[in-house]
């Protein structure tokens, strides 16, 4: 167990941070309300998807608090934050279906509307019904994540093309969402199962020091020479990525972006070295360093993050490929984006597990439970992925006159099909309980992150870079 | 020796070993696929530009520029359905026998080794079963008497068929398997292009000789609807089928909305432009002003204007140019058009040109008895239809609807059956074994079987305290 030496925090009270948590939403909600004061115009989707975001922070916020301290009141204000949040996100989301005319899942932004709400939801169930309290923990930063990428994605109403007019597509992405929820879901009750299960801390630092690396190794696989990094061009007049052919992006370079992620692979690459080291020698001093490399790394992130962003937003940049400036945009880029924010994330949950371990297990319910309940979530989704693939092939049918034609959205979605159909099988003729099947589910929400963002952003950017 | 080597082969089929190995395979290499271009799906163009000549060659050769087509891919897929084939054929007998010959009365052995069991002690065999039973149909349990020789015993069992459910789910997997091989055998896919009015039994599969359908599909008329905004809204054609000259089936097919005939299905794929003019909306107005005629006319017809003078539409284009003292097409898009017209006189047979802008140094639009204005233009579309013959769809959709309901068994049907069986206790005391299993969600199972001990309890109580009641009477009168 982490023998790190703990640092003595002062015990938080149970009212302070409420307090504070509840200053910092008013104060959110007041700022927004002198502007839509000046705009005269309260209930419009920016607003609500505004307040969605502050009341979900709120939540995360007392969340991971109520990880950290253990205090049982903070729960209760943060589900009552998640319900308010839910009750703005509802609103988005039935603004957005009434001005479209059609339901939300037309577009990634949509679809991220639509997974984040149902994700809301299913935090809210697995808390009163089966009382895994701390789940928000993990679902809430998530759902956070996903709200700042809808800000930052395209939100005007695009009509529908003629091939997305049909209700067998409502169907699809209904279930597709539901399904990916669950395996959300699924993935996070097997994190707390790990934990439950006296995973050693040590192999959760391994875990996320991999994490980022592959990440970072994935955001590299765009440097370019002299420490440039090229990222897509952005038009803003179209809101919409810059093409030189069909399925032809264009990209621009943004010069030192490439040598600042070189530099801060480097850093996350350290502590999965001295892991290493730990492993062959048995000395746990290594640890110690790692664990000290963890939290300057997450600094290094997080300055890595604000460069990118800060360079991202502003500036034009030369492109290898066509003459003259662009200007490119967070939008152009979601997938580093979300790598980046993932990698923070991660850490800082593993900060959390470091210091609190202790209180963090108190607070779960039993491993066998937690085993229990991440089968019936898979149990769940697992009918709702067949049956979004169905409903998908049917729709192509009506559409293209095929209903299979290996592209590779559905090649991925039968994969996760696949991946879970193992998971059941070696579950019931196996016996395989515990943590095999904690890590088969959370192989499975990989490959799910996969399908909806990598084979969007990924596959396409590798069709037209290679 | 053969027999030997047969049941080897079959044997490491029916394995979970092999079946995981075979999906891992599976997933390995079209995720391989899903990297790497493939052939069918992108340009021939775009793979030279990816991949160096010596690259592209060892792809090609390995098959992994069309992975799903592959010979080995497709051996793959087959090992697959084999292997699903020969896991259920092994395992069924004795999922049968244990379905088709329910295990009602249980031995002392199999007593013991149950979870889930209670004992409850009874004074009168019979009233403390039929006291049991009471409470079984009050937990919402049926009952069954099962007769020994000189005893019974009770049994409950509820959704026995949930434990063949699996075999469903395998069933409609090779189904699907089923469909598409039939599909990927005799299925095809072909385009057709047909403009307004043009009829054609011909159609263009890809990369290979043109297929001759038994009937003609001819496009009565075809046209888009746009948004605000430009982009398109919706694409539609009017198509009929013409079989031996007779129209037989009429329908207005749209994106989502395809024409089926005769297993054959007809797709709005695209649509464009061919640059040709299909109906002008003209309002002609007399020079002295008060004739005014509001028409429309096609390219080469002729509209009577007055007893004297006709008009025909001799050319039109929808983006013109001029050079060179003459009118030429820049593009085949409604983006800049030009109508020439021709006014004739019977009388005297004079021809006038009138053209629709002017152009200088052709037009005579001064000459002419009246002024044209052009109200609206109406382009003669080209329709694209893809046409797909899937004659196995039917077992794929089978097999989906099969695998949703046998799923939703697998998952949300448990098999329950409950034991209540006679017995001498530890003390030689009368007793009634309770005892029960589910095949899922053991957790909920367990909270129900305690509730239905709690109910049994209380019903052999009730009748306890009545029937000591009664003995006492009895006693009473006997005395």
């Amino acid at each position: 167990m982490a023998r790190v030496a703990k640092v003595e925090q002062p015990a938080a009270t149970g009212t302070g941070l409420v307090v504070m948590v509840g200053l910092g939403i008013a104060f959110l909600l007041f700022m927004a309300f002198l502007n839509v004061v000046k705009s005269g115009n309260l209930l419009n989707e920016s607003n609500l998807l505004y307040a969605t975001l502050t009341f979900y922070a709120g939540a995360g916020t007392l969340y991971l608090a109520f990880g950290i301290t253990g205090t049982p009141s903070y729960i209760k204000y943060a589900s009552f934050a998640t319900w308010i949040g839910l009750l703005a996100n509802t609103g988005a989301v039935a603004h957005r279906w009434y001005q479209a005319g059609h339901a939300p899942f037309a577009s990634i932004y949509e679809m991220l509307l639509s997974f984040v709400w149902t994700l809301a939801v299913l935090t809210l169930i697995a808390e009163k019904k089966y009382g895994v309290k701390v789940i928000g923990t993990v679902t809430m930063p998530v759902a956070i994540v996903g709200v700042v990428l809808m800000q930052l994605l395209r939100t005007e109403v695009r009509p529908l093309v003629p091939a997305l007019q049909s209700t067998w597509l409502h169907v699809h992405v209904t279930l597709a969402m539901l399904a990916y929820a669950a395996c959300a879901l699924s993935f996070a009750l097997a994190m707390m199962f790990l934990i439950k299960d006296k995973m050693q801390t040590e192999t959760f630092l391994a875990t996320i020091s991999l994490f980022c690396m592959v990440t970072y190794l994935g955001v590299l696989t765009r440097f370019e020479k002299w420490g440039g990094l090229s990222v897509v061009a952005w038009n803003p007049a179209e809101t919409s990525e810059v093409f030189l052919g069909k399925n032809m992006r264009l990209f621009v370079v943004i010069p030192e972006l490439g040598w600042a992620m070189v530099l801060v692979l480097a850093a996350v690459t350290v502590p999965i070295v001295l892991y290493l080291v730990w492993r062959k020698t048995g000395d746990h001093r290594f640890i110690d360093i790692a664990n000290r490399t963890v939290f300057v790394n997450i600094l290094l992130q997080v300055l890595a993050l604000a460069f990118f962003v800060a360079r991202a937003k502003e500036g034009q940049y030369a492109s290898p490929d066509a003459d003259g400036l662009y200007t490119t945009s967070l939008a152009a880029s979601p997938f580093i984006l979300a790598g980046l924010v993932g990698g923070i994330f991660v850490s800082l949950l593993y900060l959390l597990l470091l210091w609190r371990r202790d209180d963090l297990e108190r607070m779960l319910p039993s491993a066998e439970e937690l085993d229990r309940i991440t089968y019936r979530t898979i149990a769940i989704a697992f009918p709702l992925l067949t049956l979004m693939i169905a409903a998908g092939a049917y729709w192509a049918n009506r559409t293209w006159g095929s209903y299979w034609s290996w592209d590779p959205k559905e090649t991925w979605a039968a994969i996760t099909w696949l991946v879970y159909a193992g998971y059941l099988h070696m579950r019931v003729t196996r016996g395989w309980r515990g943590r095999r099947a904690a890590y088969f589910a959370i192989l499975g929400f990989a490959i799910v992150m996969f399908t909806f963002f990598g084979v969007t952003y990924l596959l396409p950017g590798l069709h037209s870079y290679a | 020796m053969v027999t030997s080597l047969s049941r080897k082969i079959w044997q490491t089929l029916a394995s979970i070993k092999t079946g995981v190995i075979l999906l891992i395979l599976v997933v390995i290499f079209s995720a391989v696929g899903t990297l790497i271009l493939q052939r069918p799906t992108t340009d021939p163009d775009e793979l030279q530009r990816a991949y160096s000549p010596q690259m592209l060659r060892v792809l090609d050769a390995l098959g992994l520029t069309n992975v799903f087509h592959a010979w080995w891919f497709v051996l793959l897929l087959t090992l697959v359905s084999l292997s699903i084939i020969a896991a259920s054929v092994q395992r069924f007998p004795n999922a049968w026998r244990f379905y088709s010959r329910p295990y009602k009365s249980p031995d002392e052995n199999f007593r013991k080794a149950q979870a889930l069991q209670a004992v409850i002690p009874v004074r009168n065999e019979e009233a403390g079963l039929s006291a049991a039973e009471r409470g079984l149909r009050k937990s919402g349990f049926n009952a069954e008497h099962i007769v020994h020789e000189n005893s019974f015993s009770l049994f409950s069992e509820r959704n026995r068929f949930s434990e063949m459910a699996v075999y469903i789910v395998h069933a409609s997997l090779l189904l699907i398997f089923l469909g598409t091989s039939i599909d990927a055998l005799y299925g095809w896919r072909a385009s057709l292009m047909l403009t307004r009015g043009e009829q054609s039994n011909h159609v263009q599969p890809e990369n290979a000789t043109t297929r001759t359908l038994p009937f003609f599909v001819r496009c009565d008329s075809a046209g888009r609807e746009n948004y605000a905004d430009g982009s398109p809204k919706k694409w539609w054609s009017n198509l009929s089928v013409i079989e031996n000259g007779n129209v037989v089936l009429r329908k207005q097919i749209a994106v989502n909305d395809p024409l089926v005939y005769r297993g054959l299905r007809f797709y709005q794929a695209s649509f464009g432009d061919t640059g040709k003019i299909d109906r002008l909306e003209l309002v002609a107005t007399a020079r002295d002003g008060h004739d005014q005629k509001d028409f429309t006319i096609g390219l080469d017809e002729t509209f009577p204007l007055d007893a004297d003078t006709t008009v025909r539409l001799a050319e039109f284009f929808p983006d013109y140019a001029v050079g060179d003292g003459r009118v030429y097409a820049r593009s085949n898009s409604l983006e800049n058009p030009a109508a020439h017209l021709v006014v004739e006189s019977k009388k005297s047979g004079k021809q006038i040109n009138v053209w629709r802008p002017q152009i200088p140094g052709l037009d005579e639009n001064e000459a002419s008895p009246y002024i044209f204005e052009a109200k609206d233009v109406q382009m003669a579309y080209f329709t694209g239809l893809e046409v797909s013959h899937e004659p196995g769809q039917w077992f794929v959709w089978a097999g989906v609807i099969l695998l949703g309901l046998g799923l939703a068994v697998v998952f949300y049907l448990v098999h329950v059956r409950i034991w209540i069986v006679p017995v001498r206790d530890a003390r030689c005391q009368l007793a009634l074994w309770v005892g029960g299993t589910a095949n899922k969600n053991r957790e909920a199972f367990e909270h129900r079987f305690s509730k239905l001990v709690e109910e049994i309890e209380r019903e052999i109580k009730n009748s306890e305290q009545a029937a000591g009641v009664e003995t006492s009477v009895a006693t009473v009168a006997v005395r």
